[in-house]
Formats: structure tokens, sequence, C-alpha cells
């Protein structure tokens, strides 16, 4: 579903990644770990094309990205559900606006919009809040809003960047339930994070970053 | 369509939410389409005038004192026959002389003095108004003057090259006014939707991040831009109107006929502004979006 095979990164002179190869399969849960600032967000943001890799090829659910065509980029991104860790919420709509926009840009009926998200509002229990602003939310609950949004238009690829960041451990506990609830209906997920806890004692493979190298890979 | 749906949404969200900008974007377009318009009604009436003044227009010819009726009655038929004479006026001597008596009124005991009648016949040629103009007249007066039996060929000559020239010079000042608010136009809501992109440029990267389209991103501006473009003109149509209106009814204090002389603009002009808005308009806000780019 995702396959690097001899990426290299570079922002100006830093260089990120120095050929690092590595392949997730479809259906599989895959964790990505790697202290501050070594290139996380950067990996998901090469898989959903947002940044270009200088060296080596990106595949992403059977399209070579280095062909990809302008006008073919938003078709990609339609099968990627991304949790930003910077959210990337909207200020000026509300909750349940937030989360349609992904399937109002999918040209889905109103009415079929309202009923996903209303279902995905329950899964987050945010449904007594949809019509507030982000702004009136908690860190915690902008969040949830962020991954209801990634998930409402059912992707095949789940991108989720510190998702747990701001929720405290029931919470968290409750959103990686859901993550493996997608996963199990056949959606590949990624995950990023330097929270341990979520992957250790997970039993799922782990991707180690270090200093732009896969350091290692474990099973958690 | 839906798509269309949401983007009509968003562009009058935005008309709204902007709407001191898009109010003053609105009157600077109808300011300058009023210009246009206004002159243009100008133009028209100009024209108007220009056409009842060529009417009355005519070539005098001056026949010789020395030709009989019947010579006189040939020459009238040769002129009938030019294609480029619409009418022919016959002016006896004893009909100019009755007429110079009555401009001079008490003064014509000057013309007993003399003997008989000095003055000659004459024919009032009225060419048609394509040929109206001043080398065409010019040649034609010339062409005259070598027939037979007519002495002089008179036409006011300073009076029609000022009449073309200023119809001329009006054609040119329209265009050029056109030109220049056409680009005037553009570049005003080629400003402000610029404006308004660079205020959601955040809105429209996460946009894209969740897939959308160009179109989608673009439609809402266009759509904005084509309602502006469109209020403008409307603007400009209602306040042209109200100043017409006006000079009708002031003006009918002054010159009670006034009714009769101004030509209105034609009633599809009401049309022609608002969709000339709405086009110029929307290539400036084409230029503005079209530096979108993922
Ligand atoms: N657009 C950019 N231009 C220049 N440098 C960048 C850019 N984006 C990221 N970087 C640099 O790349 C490095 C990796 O950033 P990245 O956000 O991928 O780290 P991360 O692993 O997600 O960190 P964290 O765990 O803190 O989120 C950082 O040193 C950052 O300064
Ligand atoms: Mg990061």
């Amino acid at each position: 579903m995702i396959q690097f095979s001899g990426v290299s990164k570079y922002y100006d002179k830093e260089i990120i990644f120095k050929n690092i190869s590595f392949t997730i399969e479809k259906g599989d849960l895959v964790y990505v770990t790697g202290p501050s600032g070594v290139g996380k967000t950067t990996l998901l943001k090469l898989i959903y094309c947002a940044e270009l890799p200088d060296e080596g090829h990106i595949n992403v659910a059977g399209w070579d990205l280095k062909k990809l065509r302008q006008g073919t980029i938003p078709y990609l991104r339609r099968n990627i559900g991304v949790v930003f860790q910077d959210f990337r919420l909207l200020p000026n709509k509300t909750v349940f606006d937030n989360i349609a926009l992904t399937l109002k840009i999918q040209d889905m009926h109103p009415k079929e919009i309202k009923e996903n998200v209303d279902e995905v509002l329950k899964n987050i229990r945010l449904k007594h809040k949809s019509y507030l602003f982000p702004l009136q939310l908690s860190g915690g609950e902008q969040q949830r809003v962020v991954i209801a949004r990634a998930i409402v238009s059912r992707p095949s690829v789940l991108l989720a960047d510190e998702p747990t960041g701001n929720l405290d451990s029931d919470t968290s506990a409750a959103i990686m339930k859901l993550f493996k609830d997608i996963n199990a209906k056949g959606a590949t997920v990624l995950i990023a994070t330097h929270n341990e806890t979520l992957f250790q004692g997970s039993g799922r493979r782990t991707i180690h970053l270090r200093d732009s190298q896969i350091e290692k890979e474990t099973i958690g | 369509m839906r798509t269309l749906v949401y983007s009509l949404q968003t562009a009058f969200k935005s008309l709204w939410h902007e709407k001191w900008i898009n109010f003053l974007t609105i009157l600077s377009i109808g300011t300058s389409l009023l210009i246009l318009s206004a002159f243009v009604g100008v133009t028209l009436n100009a024209d108007s005038v220009l056409k009842r003044w060529a009417k009355s227009f005519g070539l005098v010819v001056y026949l010789d004192n020395t030709l009989n009726r019947k010579a006189e009655d040939r020459l009238k038929d040769f002129f009938q026959q030019d294609p480029d004479v619409l009418e022919v006026k016959y002016i006896s001597k004893d009909r100019a002389i009755r007429e110079l008596h009555e401009i001079l009124g008490t003064n014509a005991s000057i013309l007993e003095e003399l003997e008989g009648n000095p003055l000659p016949s004459s024919f009032e040629l009225r060419l048609r108004r394509e040929l109206l103009k001043p080398e065409i007249v010019k040649r034609k007066a010339g062409e005259i003057k070598q027939i037979n039996g007519v002495e002089d060929v008179q036409y006011g000559e300073k009076w029609l090259s000022s009449l073309n020239t200023l119809s001329k010079a009006m054609k040119i000042i329209a265009a050029f006014l056109g030109c220049a608010i056409f680009t005037a136009v553009i570049f005003i809501s080629y400003n402000t939707i610029k404006i308004f992109f660079f205020a959601r440029r955040h809105e429209i990267e996460t946009l894209k991040l969740l897939g959308a389209t160009r179109s989608f991103i673009r439609l809402p501006f266009l759509i904005e831009g084509l309602f502006i473009g469109i209020f403008g003109g409307i603007i400009s149509c209602l306040a042209l109107f109200g100043v017409q209106s006006l000079i009708v009814y002031k003006g009918a204090d002054i010159l009670p006929s006034i009714r009769a002389i101004i030509v209105s603009l034609p009633v599809q002009a009401y049309i022609l502004v608002p969709l000339a808005g709405a086009f110029m308009s929307l290539i400036g806000s084409f230029i503005a979006v079209g530096k979108i780019k993922y």
C-alpha cells in the first residue's frame, strides 16, 4: 500500500532522510516513532504529497508519486485521511462543518453527509458540541474533531500524526480502539508518535527513526 | 452541481462577510461603468443632433442667369436622376427675390433701386447621408460646377468639416475611455479578489490537503467576482437612470421640447452594462485566482 524505495529528503541543506526504504502492506497498522525533529511529520507529508522526495520513489495505493500530475493529487488525497499534528481546523466553521468539509469536497449528497458526520461525532463522543466552533473546544476535543474529519470519508489509508498528544489515557485508549476498528475494516493505518505506551505491548510493527535512517523495526 | 451550490454559498457568505470591501469595490466598478455609459449617452445625443443637422444640409446650385425655363427643367431632371441626390428643390429667381423681400422687411426699399431681378434661380440638393464627408461633398460640388449652365455651388464647408471632426473625436474618445475603464474594472476586481484569496490562504491550504480540486477552490472566488461586477453594473444603471431623469425633469423647465430631443440609452443598455461589468470583473478574478497552485 505504501512503499518507499531509496528515498532521500532534504530541507535546504539539512538532511532529513538518507536513502530509506520500507513497505507497508494493505491492511497493516504500523507505528512510526523517533525523537522530536527526526522527521515523522515529514515522512507522512511525503505520503500525502505535501512534500516531494529529492531522491528515490514513493508508491501509495498504486500511484507513483513522482509521476503524479498536479490535477491528480486531489484524488490521491481523497484516499488518505490525515490527522494533522497542527490540527488544521477551520476556525470560522463549526465542528460539524469542519468534519463535513471532507465529504463536501468529494461531492457527497448533503443527506449522506449528515448521516456520516453524525455517526463519527457519536464515535468521538462530541455529538452535543457539533455546533460549536473549534476555539470553543478544549485541546483534546479539537484533536478528536481532527480525527473525525480524517476518518469520516472511510479512506483506504489513515495517517495519524501524534493523534493522542492532547488526550488523557482513557480517551487515548478509546481513540486507539477507533483506529483498530477502522484498520479491522481494511484501512491501512500509519501512526506517528513518540508516546511509547501506544505501541509497547500492542503487538504491532513499529518503525524507529534516528539520524535520517530507519534505526530498527520492532514488534511492540 | 453540488459543488456549484457550495461555491454559491461560499461566495455569498464572503460577499456578506466582507461587505465593506465588497461595497467599495462595487461602488468603484459602478462609478467606472457610469462614466463609460454616461459618455456613450452623451455621444448618442450628440450623434442625434448631428443627424438632425445633417438632414437639413444641402448644396445650393446657382444657375446661369441666362438659362431659360426649359434648360432649367432639363437640369432638374438631370439632378433627380443622380443616385447621390435624395431631393431636389427648385427656387426660381422670382421666389428668391420674394424671400429676400421678406428677410429685409422694412428695408426692402433698397431693392427698388435695382434694375430687374439680379438674383439667379437655384436648386437645393440634399445628398445621401453617407456622402456627408468633407472630401466627398467637395468633389461632388466640383463636379456639379463643371456642368453647363451652373454658375456656382455653395455649401457650409467649414461647418461640415467641423461636424465631421467632432464626430470622429467623440468616437476616438469613446474607444480610449472604453479601454481605460475596461482595464480599470479588471484591475479593481483583481485587487479585491486577490485580497480575499490572500486572507483565506490557510483555509485554501487545508482544503487542498483534504483533496479539493482547483476548480472547487477557485469557483467561489470567480462567482464572487462575477456578482461584484453585476452589482457594479446595476448600480451604474440606477445612477445613470437617475441622472437622465433629472436632466429631463430639470431641463423641461428651460427647454420644454427636451423630452422629444433627448435620446435615452436603449433598454438593452440596462442589461448590457451589468453584463459588461460581470465580464470585466470575471476576467479580473480569473487573473487573481490564476496563481492558486498546488
Ligand atoms: N518546511 C520546512 N522547511 C525547513 N525545514 C523543515 C520544514 N519542515 C520541517 N523541517 C525540519 O525538518 C525536521 C523534521 O521535522 P518534522 O516535523 O518532520 O519532525 P517530527 O519528527 O515530526 O518532530 P515532532 O515529533 O516534534 O513532531 C525538523 O528539524 C524541522 O526543523
Ligand atoms: Mg511531527
